[in-house]
């Protein structure tokens, strides 16, 4: 596949044709964000990628039900959500998102001083302490807009809601999470 | 206290600094795994023999990461006796797709094949075969893949489920890359033989499932043909197929007429 880089779509029809290497590069191009949505159900490295690779899989098989001209991303993490959910044990102990450490702070903030820098990163901990004081719902919706920034439409495949209940879903997630924090309202 | 104005902004901007773990590398397992169980109808059951894929593509992967190793790469060549070739037995077979499209690419002529592969094509001259029914070139392949298709007729009968007696297959075979995966269920027989002075492999039984991949460990989807009776083997810069032949000697007539 030379020259510019085909379209979702083109792919999935090359696919259909029996074309697998079209197949590879639709793994290729969202083999990340299947596996991110997988870790924030699953919670555990193992049980996301292997939810992952088997939504692959799935999907392939099923591409017969797939709507031609689709948005196929929607279609593939609906898929992921249901494996990943399909895998969790209520025993496992998951392993909550993190900070990076802080050699791996992001570009722009070597010009501040180390104290705006400390400062900053206490305010990022804070944040993420009140996230993961939320219930698992409002946490998926919060990481599925801000982290993984899904679409309105992907959201809905992956918290297995219509999708005009996203905006809903989403205002309440941020309204428990300025509880948590404490947030001052305006008005 | 935090601004609510700011909370929306303060979320985004903690996307840069979070720890997911490393995404790993989907594409060579699934590709693995559909290679080992071709495309099936969305109606079928979602049951996958993973454990066999997975071994299979874990012997893949460990192969196909020595013979990135020149020195390796002859050893194990040499352990095979072909080089760019290698058999594995495994303990059962997906379902093939006979009676599908074979997928051998675009149609074209004898001159257009020759003109499109990036080796010399060899063509069989065996009388009792004549001419090619049907000539394909299969230009995603690396160096191309040309394929030869013979009709069944009455002095031709197949043992495929398909309409196609013979079918010979050629693509190219650098010392740089590739190497060939043929799996083979537990009732097929494997035999060495000598094809046009080189080393080769008669194939006998049951369906079984052609796949190959490079030396990076990418393995290349290569379907199920007639998942007959096959003899491989390699000559010059090419691995050479014969599917379908009824036997072992008329496989090895129609290679040693092929120039």
């Amino acid at each position: 596949m030379e020259g510019r880089p085909l379209e979702d779509t083109e792919l999935v029809e090359r696919t259909k044709q029996g074309d697998v290497n079209a197949y590879a590069e639709l793994v290729a191009r969202y083999q990340e964000v299947a596996f991110r949505v997988a870790y924030q159900i699953a919670g555990l490295e193992a049980d996301a990628e292997e939810a992952a690779q088997e939504a692959f899989i799935k999907a392939y098989y099923a591409l017969g039900r797939f709507r031609p001209g689709a948005p196929w991303r929607p279609w593939l993490l609906r898929i992921v959500a249901n494996e990943a959910r399909n895998r969790r044990s209520a025993s496992a102990r998951r392993t909550g998102l993190a900070l990076r450490a802080a050699e791996a702070r992001a570009s722009g903030d070597t010009a501040l001083s180390p104290e705006v820098l400390v400062q900053a990163r206490a305010q990022r901990a804070e944040l993420l302490d009140a996230i993961h004081q939320l219930a698992e719902p409002d946490q998926l919706a919060l990481t599925y807009r801000y982290f993984l920034d899904l679409s309105e439409e992907e959201m809905a495949a992956a918290l297995d809601c219509a999708r005009g209940t996203v905006k809903s879903r989403l205002s309440r997630a941020l309204g428990r999470l300025r509880e948590v924090m404490g947030v001052v309202q305006h008005g | 206290m935090v601004d609510e104005k700011d909370l929306e902004q303060r979320l985004g901007d903690l996307r840069p600094y979070l720890a997911y773990p490393p995404t790993p590398n989907l594409v060579g397992a699934v590709r693995a795994r559909l290679v080992t169980a071709p495309r099936r109808p969305w109606w079928s059951s979602f049951v996958i023999p993973r454990r066999l894929a997975l071994a299979a593509a874990a012997v893949l992967i460990v192969i196909g990461g020595l013979l990135a190793i020149p020195q390796t790469r002859d050893t194990i060549a040499h352990w095979f006796g072909v080089k760019g070739v290698i058999v594995n037995t495994v303990p059962s077979l997906p379902a093939g797709p006979l009676g599908q499209s074979l997928r051998l690419g675009q149609r074209t002529t004898l001159a257009g094949a020759q003109a499109g592969a990036r080796f010399q094509v060899l063509v069989p001259t065996d009388p009792s075969l004549g001419q090619p029914d049907e000539v394909y070139l299969n230009d995603t392949m690396p160096g191309g893949e040309v394929s030869f298709v013979y009709r069944t007729r009455p002095d031709l009968p197949t043992s495929s489920k398909t309409t196609v007696a013979i079918l010979v297959m050629e693509i190219q075979g650098g010392v740089n890359k590739n190497f060939f995966g043929k799996m083979i269920g537990p009732d097929t027989t494997l035999t060495e033989v000598t094809v046009n002075g080189g080393p080769g492999y008669w194939i006998e039984g049951s369906p079984h499932v052609f796949f190959f991949t490079d030396a990076q460990g990418a393995v290349r989807d290569e379907d199920m043909r007639l998942a007959t009776n096959t003899l491989l083997w390699q000559q010059g810069d090419r691995t050479l197929r014969i599917e379908g032949a009824a036997t072992r000697a008329q496989a090895l007539q129609i290679a040693a007429s092929m120039q």
